[in-house]
């Protein structure tokens, strides 16, 4: 089987956030940290699993992102897939999900893949769009929100469960080829391995510029990033953590909560 | 010619879904910014009863179509569907709620209508004659504003709305009812639904717990959850819950997961320890009524909602807290 995982790179999670003079980016410090995007950790594990259990299955990862994001390229081979493909965007502009979506889907199309992964959303832009919206322009069935996966033994379909509100999952069988965007939890991500990262070292991924790829479709246009407002009504202890632990009881007392 | 915003209404097949009402409740304040009819746009197995009600309701048209297997979600079928419809009764803005099925089929529908797409919308304002829609990024700490400057009924404004955004409006107008019932044609071949499977959270102690203690990401280290447990034992009728991230790194049970995905809780009392506050937790405490958040970090999104903040290391200041709490409960005894 030929799979294609989508992957992105993102700050760590615990990383200074702050709002570029032009507003319309995070600014960068010498102290950030990026990381391959979670929910798409879990989607080439994914993938990994299904390549543990078919045989011939080989595993292709595309990124579309800055230079350094061939970072994640490099960790999704040392986890175990095959080869990378870098779409280079150095522009440091918005980025809608459409333009992704069509970048992607453009390579995609006459590759022959039997599945495309990608987590369920990014988590730093959240926009759970790029999945959906590949399938769409490849007229593939997707399914979002993806918490368990079983490949029929013909390998025509795959047997899928979305999570749905409050935790129930809803069960589909879905034709291949399709888009599933995983949620986490569906499995536990593997650290590399020592000998595939150094393989990976080595590798040379495919890449392609940005500027020269088309962007036909309507796009939603980014005016700014804003801080949100402070609508806090709550209260702020202060003092020493022994004054705010006595203070707490306090409140909880007079509100009848011990 | 009016310009139209449509509201793809969710419904179980017997009741319109709060997720519904807080779309129109949405929509009426951009009607406001953007004078456009609303009109609701629904399928179902057999939709003439929550149809009328719903116009009669609200006054406004509802676009009702019936479809074989189309109670349940079914990404297919909706899009599909959906995209029939809109475009034969089409609109500037259609939105949806940000949902497990409203992000599913969203992003296809803005794309086989030639629109834009913008997802997770917690409000609009209008600036220079612009219409502008802020979302939250990064767990909630940023917001971003965007316009579709374009919109259009050839290539609408395709939206979610996030779940809690806007308090939900079910208004009482009985009103003659405006409805166009339809047909439309689905061919859905390469996805069959099944069953669903109940929630691991189903009968989880949560739902009648009155105090609940829960643990985040923060709490860094799986054997720093038995301090939740801890904090949670002093209290009577109470239960440990947990954020995701946590129950996915098999720190705590799914069944004890309180969030969109896990369990709605309503507790008289809500401890959130190392949670941030991602929007999917803050959906699932809307209902408890008094709020604690212990984090290192201020600029938490759990800090705006909670009614008590204590910016401290949790691994500290809970064995100081129940500490305090044994000491001052001894003379009492």
């Amino acid at each position: 089987m030929k799979l294609l995982v989508c992957i992105k790179q993102v700050m760590e999670s615990a990383s200074q956030l702050k709002i570029h003079s032009d507003g319309k980016r995070l600014c960068t410090f010498e102290s950030t940290r990026y990381e391959m995007n979670p929910y798409d950790e879990s989607a080439v594990e994914e993938a990994i699993l299904i390549k543990e259990t078919v045989d011939n299955t080989h595993i292709d990862v595309i990124t579309v992102g800055p230079s350094h994001a061939e970072d994640v390229l490099r960790r999704a081979l040392g986890m175990g897939a095959d080869d990378g493909i870098h779409i280079i965007d150095n522009s440091n502009d918005f980025c809608p999900p459409i333009r992704i979506a069509s970048w992607i889907s453009a390579f995609a199309k006459d590759r022959a893949y039997d599945l495309i992964l990608t987590g369920i959303m990014s988590n730093d832009e959240m926009n759970a769009q790029t999945g959906p919206m590949i399938a769409r322009i490849l007229g593939w069935p997707c399914a979002t929100a993806v918490i368990k996966e079983d490949l029929s033994s013909d390998r025509k379909s795959i047997a899928i469960q979305r999570e749905i509100e409050g935790g129930a999952r809803d069960v589909f069988d879905i034709s291949l080829p399709c888009v599933l965007t995983i949620q986490t939890g569906i499995n536990t991500p593997r650290y590399p391995s020592l000998s595939k990262v150094l393989r990976a070292k080595k590798k040379t991924f495919t890449t392609i510029e940005a500027s020269q790829l088309e962007t036909l479709r309507p796009e939603a246009v980014l005016d700014r990033l804003v801080l949100p407002q402070k609508t806090a009504q709550g209260i702020v202890l202060e003092g020493s953590a022994l004054d705010k632990s006595q203070t707490l009881l306090d409140i909880l007392e007079s509100k009848g909560l011990l | 010619m009016t310009e139209h915003i449509a509201i793809l209404v969710e419904h179980d097949g017997k009741k319109i879904k709060p997720a519904t009402w807080e779309l129109f409740a949405f929509t009426e304040h951009l009607a406001k910014l953007h004078p456009a009819a609303i009109h609701f746009i629904m399928i179902g197995e057999a939709t003439r009863n929550l149809a009328q009600q719903l116009s009669t309701q609200t006054q406004c048209q509802v676009i009702a179509a019936d479809i074989k297997g189309a109670d349940t979600y079914h990404g297919q079928i909706y899009t599909d569907a959906f995209t029939r419809l809109l475009s034969r009764y089409p609109a500037t803005y259609i939105v949806a709620s940000h949902s497990t099925s409203g992000m599913d089929m969203i992003p296809a529908l803005s794309i086989a209508l030639n629109g834009t797409c913008i997802t997770g919308v917690e409000n609009t304002d209008k600036e220079d004659q612009t219409l502008y829609f802020t979302r939250a990024v990064s767990g909630g700490k940023i917001l971003a504003r965007l316009c579709a400057p374009l919109a259009s009924a050839s290539a609408p404004l395709c939206l979610t709305l996030s779940p809690g955004a806007f308090k939900p409006i079910a208004p009482d107008k009985n009103a003659a009812p405006d409805i166009i019932h339809t047909a439309v044609e689905c061919r859905q071949t390469a996805m069959i639904y099944k069953e669903r499977l109940a929630s691991p959270s189903l009968g989880s102690n949560l739902t009648k717990a009155e105090v609940i203690v829960s643990g985040g990401r923060g709490i860094q280290e799986e054997e720093n959850y038995a301090l939740i447990e801890a904090l949670a034992d002093l209290f009577p009728r109470s239960a440990a819950g947990a954020s995701r991230p946590i129950c996915d790194y098999g720190w705590a049970e799914y069944s004890q997961q309180v969030g969109a995905t896990g369990t709605i809780v309503s507790p008289k009392l809500y401890i959130a320890c190392g949670i941030s506050g991602a929007t999917q937790h803050l959906e699932g405490i809307r209902d408890a009524r008094f709020i604690v958040a212990i984090n290192t970090d201020s600029n938490a999104p759990i800090m705006q909602i909670a009614d008590v903040c204590i910016v401290e290391d949790l691994t500290e200041f809970i064995p100081l807290f129940m500490e305090t709490f044994q000491k001052r409960k001894r003379p009492a005894d």
